[in-house]
């Protein structure tokens, strides 16, 4: 499997926040006792001042970072997927409710965490945020898609905003391209005319692995990169309705509520086509490997495919 | 035409008002810079009645507004919001103003302001776990700028605290912990500002445990679990007081 030569997101995104870090003496970082597997110690080797660990304490975590931003700092809470949803409601009650500048960064999310098994895996979290007003969700798809969009969420998007990122399995998909990235818009890694792949994170990998099959068997399929998950980009999803008139979605994440359930909306609204979801219906189970569980769950290019040969029949 | 909500938490609001008012009218400094200016945070949010009577008196909203509250038309939401003027943190949610508080504290000592933040909780509050993951944190950080006030008025939604979870422990579990722990009686002005004097020397958070009654004055609803009283009983109320 191509693991490309970037480093993991996590190590991306740790690197890179102690750059953000330099340039913004306002950003403090808090964690519940996860600063070395999220790799936010990078942070609190560089600024020991600007560094909180409140214990293992996810519900406090969160309201102590409203606090900090009520008196002009930007805090980023940093932490697994999974323990960031105990804290659900204090992120809805409290730092959106307020509107308040606080950025949720949450690592081991979906499979990512293969090992620990489905206590450890968050795969209803999109949904869960993606619910709660003044919220916005980004979903990176690999380090390079880090590189273009952590410096926008720290230096100039103000409000709450869920920021999801993965562990160590980072394929490349979006390196070398050209995009800058803006909130509310996504990104044709690939175009096609007979149907349209649509989603966010490392499962745009398949993606990729899928269009090229289906090239083969002469069916042409765009590859779409939401990664704004919260706000959508409505019109590029409506291009694609009616440019190929199919939309397969896939996502590291339960279909209900989440990415596919985003696009369906759009597409129910402005322009009905058949769709196809892939994602998960059920919790996750240890795996040696975060690519095994992808498969397992059927969470991949073999999934597109069918699904593609189901739509165009 | 009188205008009464049968809704509004009373008990609670007049477990409270002695302690809001104190706290409004003698120490709290306002002010429009966040960190040389202190916050008043009504974590126990369904006294919001009590904030709301004194907000009036401060001026920040109309005495008109106050009739309303809870309307469909009125800016007066059953729980604080902090788009209502003079509120501080929108509350409702019972355990998380504690952790918000530190959270303010901290960024006050990180900027060098000179801003304190008061606290106001429940007993029953004190069942949250979110508390616990607050008090330890406000001492691990050495917040001197931070006090909590804690209602110990006996009663929570449904019935006697004491019937729920012990409750009597908390002053010792506070002080174990590392809070400088004060008591007063919540509803004598005297009390409550030679405990709140004491507790701004202090080189500690403070934790002030203040013996309330739900409902106080109240002959309806005084010391019982009941928050709500009927019109009659509430214009009975106002002609006496």
């Amino acid at each position: 499997m191509m693991q490309g030569n970037s480093l993991s997101m996590r190590e991306t995104f740790g690197k890179l926040l102690v750059e953000l870090g330099k340039i913004n003496k306002d950003l403090v970082v808090i964690t519940a006792d996860v600063g070395s597997s999220t790799k936010a110690i990078y942070f609190k080797e560089a600024f020991p001042d600007r560094y909180f660990n409140v214990g293992i304490s996810e519900q406090h975590m969160v309201n102590f970072a409203a606090g900090l931003a009520t008196v002009g700092f930007k805090p980023l809470v940093v932490s697994f997927a999974m323990f960031l949803m105990r804290a659900w409601e204090q992120i809805r009650n409290s730092v959106a409710r307020m509107n308040l500048d606080v950025k949720f960064a949450a690592t081991h999310a979906g499979f990512s965490d293969s090992g620990d098994g489905s206590s450890h895996q968050a795969l209803e979290d999109i949904a869960l945020m993606r619910t709660i007003p003044n919220m916005k969700v980004i979903v990176p798809a690999d380090s390079a898609d880090i590189k273009r969009t952590l410096p926008v969420v720290i230096n100039e998007l103000k409000g709450p905003l869920y920021y999801r990122i993965g562990r160590d399995y980072t394929p490349t998909i979006t390196e070398g391209l050209d995009y800058d990235f803006k909130l509310g818009k996504g990104y044709v890694l690939r175009d096609g005319e007979d149907l349209a792949i649509m989603g966010a994170g490392v499962v745009l990998y398949d993606a990729l692995r899928a269009a090229e099959e289906l090239e083969k068997m002469g069916i042409s399929a765009a590859v779409i990169n939401l990664l704004s998950i919260k706000p959508i980009d409505e019109d590029l999803i409506e291009y694609y309705a009616r440019r190929t008139g199919r939309i397969i979605t896939i996502e590291e994440h339960s279909i209900y509520g989440g990415i596919g359930s985003a696009v369906a909306e759009v597409v129910v609204k402005r322009y009905p086509v058949p769709m196809r979801f892939i994602g998960t219906t059920t919790f996750g189970r240890s795996a040696r490997s975060q690519r095994d569980l992808l498969d397992f769950y059927g969470i991949n290019s073999k999934s597109i495919i069918n699904a593609a040969l189901e739509l165009v029949k | 035409m009188l205008f009464y909500d049968e809704t509004i938490h009373v008990g609670s609001s007049l477990s409270s008002i002695e302690i809001l008012t104190t706290l409004l009218f003698r120490y709290i400094r306002e002010g429009k810079d966040p960190i040389n200016k202190d916050w008043l945070i009504l974590s126990k949010g369904h006294a919001a009645p009590a904030l709301y009577a004194l907000l009036v008196e401060k001026g920040y909203i109309s005495e008109d507004e106050l009739w309303k509250i809870q309307d469909i038309s009125s800016i007066l939401q059953g729980h604080p919001e902090i788009y209502i003027p003079g509120v501080d943190m929108s509350t409702g949610s019972l355990g998380q103003g504690l952790s918000f508080g530190v959270g303010i504290a901290q960024g006050i000592k990180m900027k060098g302001g000179s801003g304190r933040v008061f606290v106001i909780m429940g007993d029953g509050e004190q069942d949250e776990g979110e508390v616990w993951e607050a008090m330890t944190h406000a001492v691990a950080r050495k917040l001197n700028n931070l006090i909590a006030l804690i209602e110990m008025n006996g009663f929570q939604l449904d019935g006697a605290t004491s019937e729920i979870k012990p409750k009597e422990f908390l002053p010792n579990v506070w002080r174990e912990v590392g809070w400088e722990v004060l008591s007063c009686d919540g509803h004598d002005f005297v009390s409550l500002i030679n405990t709140i004097d004491e507790a701004l020397k202090a080189k500690a958070p403070v934790a002030i445990f203040a013996k309330t009654v739900r409902g106080k004055g109240l002959k309806a609803i005084e010391n019982t679990a009941n928050q709500r009283v009927g019109l009659n009983d509430a214009r009975k109320f106002l002609i006496d007081a």
